[in-house]
């Protein structure tokens, strides 16, 4: 366990314990430095280490299974298939097995939906680059706004896992748990833990196979013929890769968070453009949506789904809509702080 | 291993555990090992953590206590007063059973008008004071817009999608 660097149980090696003499205190300081400050940071970066390798074996490994996702009182499992091929293309495929039947798709940088009790496609394309891992950046901002705890051993799905605890340093974010495969890294259990650190939402494999061949079918949708009389909503497809001002800005960011793009998109199901800018503090994202008001105009709504809190909030002739895996006060505050920018001489 | 996570793991003896226990009281930095596993454990376990300084605070007030040499009060009494000095010893277990005897039985419970709905925190008392409500799946193309712009997204990879099209049928007004 890292954190017993610095707790040091045996009572026949601990240096000066205790520390009554003002000599012994200093004789022992730079041991208790070394036993405490250099684990400390040291755990820090072994914890940031962990969640650099998660993403990395999520992204590059071949795994398949069933997870189970656990949200309020509902529970749902699906099945999970990532495929990544000589090429370094990424295939992924995820399918739930109760309920209705819903599938998700990504291949490279364009993500799926199949919906096939409303025989409909949602076909979302990032046209940026994704990263093939966490950038220092991402790290840099999860140690400042979490703690990272390397804890102890679990086991999930019968593969031993490394606890990984990221406890949010304000009421702004939600704490963390993962606990990955302690060989490859790969994320077998991940929870976001409220402020009372009550459990909000959970995703965790119930049985996974770890590496091994796939074939390319494993990662295709079982509606890939079939879909091609469903509506498909390409619509949802960022047109432009340039980021573009909105014109809209957030007058008071919430400590720790930056912007990370900002563009104007079309968005399945709605017919005119929609500005979108993205928040995030390294772990977690808050999204802000504006598009005009709709025929009906909205009142303030606050709804979630698992851990997203998702707000809506008429702005004059605008809608509002802000979500994120935040609390719902942080995504509340950002709502409030949401302010068109009038056209003086941008 | 060491002496105190068999402790913690019940895999001492009596003798060994009241040495262990007087190993505690002794030295302030293994005291100080035992509260953070435990709270290693409790988060581990999703179970709510105790507030900063509980513990100094709780001894602070036992120490105000009377000693009750004959309890004779009703059964929730006695427990109580059975919890309260087993905690003095400074089991954390105790401590923490103490306090959920004590939220559910003698602590005024505030009534709050709530649906059954289990939710996330709700939203700042400056605010409106919303009910957050689960979402009925008018809101999943939004998150499947969010999910890709997420750092949770390169994590776990494809799993959080689940979030965008789980359980509700989409509603689609167009």
């Amino acid at each position: 366990m890292r954190l017993r660097h610095g707790c040091d149980l045996n009572p026949g090696t601990r240096p000066a314990s205790g520390g009554r003499g003002g000599a012994r205190v200093k004789a022992a300081w730079p041991i208790i430095f070394l036993g405490c400050a250099l684990p400390a940071l040291a755990a820090e970066l072994d914890g940031l280490g962990w969640l650099s390798k998660m993403a990395t074996a999520s992204r590059g490994l071949n795994y398949s299974g069933t997870f189970v996702y656990q949200h309020g009182d509902r529970i749902e499992t699906s099945r999970i298939v990532h495929f990544v091929n000589a090429a370094g293309g990424e295939f992924e495929k995820l399918e739930t097995l109760d309920g209705p039947m819903r599938e998700v798709i990504r291949t490279n940088d364009q993500v799926s939906c199949y919906l096939p009790d409303v025989k409909t496609v949602i076909v979302e394309k990032r046209s940026a680059r994704r990263f093939p891992a966490l950038i220092p950046e991402q790290l840099s901002g999860v140690s400042d706004n979490y703690t990272v705890i390397v804890a102890g051993m679990d086991r999930v799905a019968g593969f031993d896992c490394r606890v990984v605890v990221l406890e949010p340093r304000d009421q702004l974010r939600y704490g963390h748990q993962f606990c990955a495969e302690s060989g490859s890294g790969l994320p077998l259990r991940a929870r976001t833990l409220g402020e009372k650190h009550q459990q909000l939402e959970s995703f965790a494999f119930t049985e996974v196979k770890l590496g091994g061949r796939f074939s390319r079918d494993q990662v295709k949708s079982r509606y890939a013929d079939k879909s091609k009389s469903w509506k498909i909503d390409h619509s949802a497809l960022v047109l432009s890769d340039v980021p573009a001002d909105t014109g809209w800005t957030l007058t008071r960011q919430p400590p720790g968070f930056k912007k990370l793009t900002e563009m104007k998109r079309s968005i399945a199901g709605r017919a005119g453009m929609v500005s979108h800018i993205v928040y995030s503090d390294g772990l977690a994202a808050i999204s802000v949506f504006i598009e005009p008001l709709p025929k009906t105009r909205p009142v303030n709504s606050l709804t979630h789904q698992g851990a997203v809190n998702i707000y809506v909030r008429p702005v004059s002739d605008h809608m509002v809509t802000v979500l994120g895996e935040t609390p719902a006060a942080t995504v509340m505050q950002v709502a409030n702080a949401m302010e068109l920018r009038t056209g003086r001489g941008r | 291993m060491d002496k105190i996570s068999e402790w913690m793991d019940g895999e001492l003896t009596e003798r060994e555990t009241r040495r262990q226990i007087e190993r505690l009281k002794q030295d302030a930095e293994l005291h100080h090992c035992w509260a953070t596993f435990h709270l290693i454990g409790d988060v581990i376990r999703g179970e709510p953590a105790l507030s900063r300084d509980f513990e100094r605070r709780l001894a602070e007030r036992l120490k105000g206590e009377p000693t009750v040499l004959a309890p004779r009060a009703p059964a929730a009494r006695r427990f109580a007063t059975y919890a309260l000095s087993a905690a003095a010893s400074l089991s954390a277990v105790a401590v923490v059973g103490w306090m959920v005897f004590v939220n559910d039985t003698l602590a005024p419970k505030p009534e709050v008008a709530q649906s059954t709905v289990t939710s996330p925190p709700a939203a700042p008392p400056a605010d409106l004071q919303l009910a957050n409500v689960p979402s009925d799946g008018t809101m999943n193309d939004y998150i499947i817009a969010h999910q890709e712009f997420s750092p949770s997204s390169e994590i776990q990879g494809l799993a959080p999608y689940i979030r965008s099209v789980s359980g509700a049928r989409p509603i689609r007004d167009r």
